[in-house]
């Protein structure tokens, strides 16, 4: 157990960068934490009542204060002091997360401290003690590593998905398939084939597409994630296209936010445009491109994914010096989840016509993540089933009979337990929603 | 002496292996500090220790099975609702078992007879939704929407809203205790022995005010595991949340709720202006804003706070008036207009001008924005609650005020702030509060100096203060506030708690802190009995 009298201040006046390599950088936001737990509590403003009253799967799903960011921070904290051993419920805490940001946007409601950070920051000091990731993340890794995609499938088969819309050799747009809408998910891939069709865009695909790399990032690996974050820029820029635009929600973040981290540059100096097929697709009907005319009789409503509301933020390195009463220079532009993709997608589903649109009682940056990204189904089935089945009664209390996500992996995860339970709930990807209302 | 697997075993068959550990890791989780109220101080490194076990119940049966086993096992407990009251409601002694409460978050709402019942781990914002949904609504303190109501409201369990709604132990009905040595004490209509909680008073003596004392006694004298809690009649119009965070808030519908900010001449104005308001019994909340909360409001971050904060002196605190007054049209538009027509009048006559006023509710009506109190500095406590008279604040403040600049740093300048009252009751009480703010890197000892010298400033100038009990020395104010407050607080800990194990050493702490910190050494200059410790934990 820790030593008491060893777990105290963070020394002012000191450096610091946003450098999740060092888990130093974030023991001054660790040893802020109030409790006030606003990182798992709805806004406050937005408390929808005695039901759905928070918004941290983990905190939800184990309880114990330790599971919520409040917990992590004190045994982070600790793990920054050097005084608390790693054990295995150590690494369950740790990784027994989604990552999904909604303890950070709900502690810069009022606090402003790094909690995202530091707990991306906890999961690379595990693997550089030698003691993470899970099991289940190393055998990711190492499918990543032999075959370029998650699932350990032949990688020449990963373009497979190919029907009657097929790429151009060259052009401005290129999409960006990811792993699940090549392999698993492939009539995401061919709606949004059939998307650009219906718009006349002319897009490519990267002549070799690897795995984004979110697990291995996600889970800590970080030599692993840098080295496929310059690959993958770096082919990208090879093939001269302004515009990459994904259908992955955790793809997007990872071309969006943390390849730019990884490689210490800024979303802006990537060198071309990210975007995810709701903003790319909103601003096409909007500008008259793509007219959605066929009706869906439909009550329907949105999962707000994580990694393209709350967490998709663009990126700026920062380095500078925390001084008196934790003020930093120069002043930093805090990423607070304010400017997170949460109207396009809304937009374009209200488009449809015949949709009777309804929001969730937890939306946008209050969303409750449903469990399956950033390492959670590979090795803690049991959270992502818990939070898509969580998320589900919130799904069935506003009475829809479409739930449309914007990420083959929430729509995986829902897909699953809606099969379990033999809910009247159909899960489509806003990809295939679209198709659906410009296909006559 | 920690928890013996038999007991563990116990302990676990009556919860459930999956809601009881002594792992150490999740009992890091569960350490107070280093950030929170008071938590940086002394006191906190001093008092507080990490739990040698965590338990999760689920019912009152079940909390009163654990409390008794601990009982017969002299193994010392914590009751713990969210935790977020900082080390006073964390464990003191070494191995105690915390009872983590968050699972009994039950919610009835009885809307025939305007008031809820609620589990120790339901926090306030769901209930005000839940009630201003059917036309009601309660008081979030100033604690936070985050905050416990149970714990909240036999604590502190007031705010701006106060100004009308009462104070916190007239709003608490039937209720539940899980006493210390494992009896159940209900009150209220619950002790006729029914279920039904809609009446606060019962026969015998009214032992609310006993599981309050002055502000709390920090789950020294049971656990209080479910509370029905009155509700007030509101307007029917629906308050809409707008905004994306971190700028959200509640638009008001303007004809049935509304805030209105003056900018009166004077304090004495403000003193007038809250108490003529409150004789004419309009308005749903009246409060000063200190000139510090207008730059927390306006400021996008941290750093943007000192930046405006920083061109501030002394004479632009102690010039700055503001009465901010909620509206409400609990009957209609029409009653409000009245209100309106009444408020101005008022505000005439003491030369008060209305200043334009957004059309939203930031804080207080369902966000009791507490949290951001952390921002500017880190640090933060309020270091005095006071009850009294409104004409005491304008009084008391100054004085506060230089005994801060004393302590000044590592005290946040603040440029002699006064702190903030406010109207409580419809004006026959003024409420004031004064808080300080500190980095935590500093040296702090001088903090916890400066916290009990706020004692012997009050006991000098024969002010009245609430935060006695667990809150000071006991010792040191008990004499002085009672005159033997002291002695009855200890006759009735002995009597409920004999063998001292629902959070030892409450309410003795405060002055063990002081007997222990070699920097409280030379703040010590009342009489103590030497066996403080042993009488504190008699385990």
């Amino acid at each position: 157990m820790a030593n008491e009298s060893d777990v105290r201040y963070y020394k002012p006046k000191a450096e610091f960068s946003l450098d999740i390599t060092d888990i130093q950088n974030f023991v001054y936001d660790m040893s802020r934490c109030i409790k006030c737990k606003g990182c798992t509590w709805v806004d406050h403003t937005y408390m929808p009542g005695a039901k759905f009253m928070t918004r941290c799967p983990s905190a939800e799903k184990y309880q114990f204060d330790s599971y919520g960011a409040y917990g992590k921070m004190r045994i982070g904290h600790a793990f920054g002091e050097g005084v608390l051993d790693w054990n295995e419920k150590a690494l369950e805490i740790i990784y027994a997360c989604t990552l999904c940001g909604a303890c950070d946007v709900g502690c810069k409601r009022n606090l402003d401290l790094e909690i995202e950070l530091s707990l991306e920051s906890l999961r690379v000091k595990a693997v550089q003690d030698g003691v993470g990731p899970m099991p289940a993340h190393k055998k990711t890794a190492e499918n990543i590593a032999k075959n370029h995609n998650t699932y350990a499938a032949p990688h020449d088969k990963r373009k497979d998905w190919i029907a009657d819309v097929k790429p151009a050799d060259k052009a401005e747009v290129l999409y960006f398939v990811g792993c699940a809408a090549s392999y698993t998910n492939k009539e995401i891939a061919q709606s949004v084939a059939k998307i650009f069709k219906a718009a006349n865009v002319d897009f490519m695909l990267m002549p070799d597409e690897w795995c984004c790399g979110n697990t291995v990032f996600s889970v800590g690996m970080i030599d692993e994630a840098k080295a496929l974050a310059q690959r993958n820029v770096d082919e990208m820029r090879k093939t001269g296209a302004k515009v990459l635009v994904t259908a992955c929600a955790e793809g997007y973040r990872m071309w969006k936010v943390d390849y730019p981290k990884l490689l210490n540059i800024s979303t802006d100096e990537l060198g071309f445009k990210v975007l995810h097929l709701t903003e790319y697709a909103d601003q096409l009907i909007k500008d008259g491109a793509l007219n959605m005319n066929k009706a869906m009789n439909t009550r329907m409503t949105y999962h707000d994914a994580c990694s393209l509301s709350r967490l998709s933020e663009p990126w700026t390195p920062y380095e500078g010096k925390r001084q008196w009463m934790g003020c930093v220079e120069p002043r930093l532009e805090r990423r607070r989840g304010t400017n997170g993709v949460y109207e396009p997608p809304r937009d374009i589903l209200k488009a449809v016509p015949g949709v009777n649109y309804v929001e969730l009682p937890r939306m946008k940056e209050n969303a409750f993540c449903c469990g399956a990204g950033r390492g959670t189904r590979e090795a803690f089935p049991d959270l992502a089933t818990f939070s898509a089945e969580h998320r589900l009664e919130e799904i069935k209390h506003v009475g829809v009979e479409t739930l449309v996500t914007a990420c083959p992996h929430c729509k995986n995860n829902f897909a699953q337990a809606i099969k379990a339970h033999g809910d009247d709930v159909q899960v489509m990807d806003i990809a295939e929603a679209i198709c659906a209302s410009i296909e006559s | 002496m920690a928890i013996s697997k038999e007991n563990y075993n116990v302990l676990s068959d009556i919860v459930g292996p999956e809601y009881i550990s002594d792992d150490p890791v999740i009992c890091e989780g569960y350490r107070s500090g280093p950030g929170g109220y008071e938590n940086g101080l002394g006191y906190e490194r001093v008092m507080t220790k990490i739990p040698g076990c965590v338990i999760m119940p689920s019912c009152t049966e079940e909390v009163q099975k654990i409390v008794k086993l601990c009982y017969r096992h002299n193994i010392p407990y914590v009751p713990y609702s969210t935790g977020f009251y900082g080390p006073r409601s964390h464990p003191h002694v070494e191995d105690a078992l915390l009872i983590d409460l968050k699972r009994m978050n039950d919610f009835i709402l009885d809307e025939k007879h305007f008031y809820v019942e609620v589990g120790p781990g339901m926090v306030y914002s769901p209930i005000q939704e839940e009630c201003m949904s059917h036309g009601a609504y309660v008081v979030i303190g100033g604690g936070g929407a985050q905050a416990s109501a149970i714990a909240n409201l036999i604590g502190d369990g007031w705010s701006p809203l106060s100004h009308r709604i009462g104070l916190p132990h007239r709003r608490i009905l039937g209720t539940e205790v899980v006493m210390p040595d494992g009896e159940i004490l209900r009150m209220g209509s619950l002790a006729q022995g029914g279920d039904d909680a809609f009446w606060g008073e019962s026969p015998g003596p009214d032992l609310r005010g006993l599981l309050r004392g002055y502000t709390g006694l920090r789950g020294c004298l049971g656990i209080v595991t479910r509370m029905a809690i009155k509700t007030l009649p509101f307007q029917p119009e629906r308050l809409e949340p707008t905004g994306i965070t971190p700028n959200t808030a509640l638009a008001l519908p303007e004809k049935r709720v509304k805030w209105i900010n003056f900018v009166v001449p004077s304090k004495e104005a403000q003193v007038k202006a809250m108490k003529e308001i409150g004789h004419a019994e309009i308005g749903g909340a009246v409060t000063k804003v200190p000139l510090f909360w207008r730059a927390i409001a306006k400021s996008t971050c941290k750093e943007d706070f000192w930046d405006i904060w920083g061109k501030e002196n002394e004479e632009t605190v102690a010039n700055f008036h503001i009465v901010r007054v909620l509206l409400i049209g609990f009957t209609s538009e029409e009653q409000m207009e009245y209100d309106e027509r009444v408020l101005m009048d008022i505000m005439e006559e003491v030369g008060g001008v209305a200043r334009r006023t957004k059309p939203s509710d930031e804080s207080w009506i369902k966000n009791a924005d507490s949290a951001g109190m952390w921002l500017m500095c880190g640090g933060y406590v309020s270091v005095d609650y006071v009850i009294e008279t409104m004409s005491q604040a304008p009084e008391h403040g100054p004085v506060y005020a230089d005994l801060k600049k004393k302590y000044t740093p590592p005290l946040m300048p603040d440029y002699g702030d006064p702190g903030w009252f406010q109207s409580f009751e419809m004006g026959h009480q003024g409420y004031s509060e004064f808080l300080v703010y500190w980095d935590l890197d500093d040296d702090t000892n001088a903090v916890d100096q400066f916290y009990v010298d706020t004692s012997k400033m009050n006991i000098e100038n024969r002010f009245y203060t609430s935060l006695l009990g667990p809150h000071q020395p006991l010792y040191l104010t008990g004499p002085k506030y009672g005159p033997n407050y002291h002695e009855y607080l200890l006759k009735v800990k002995d009597e409920f708690d004999p063998k001292w194990m629902s959070h030892p050493p409450v309410p003795l702490s405060h002055d063990i802190f002081v007997d222990r910190a070699p920097w409280m050494e030379n703040m010590k200059d009342w009489e103590s009995p030497e066996d403080l410790e042993k009488r504190g934990y008699k385990s």
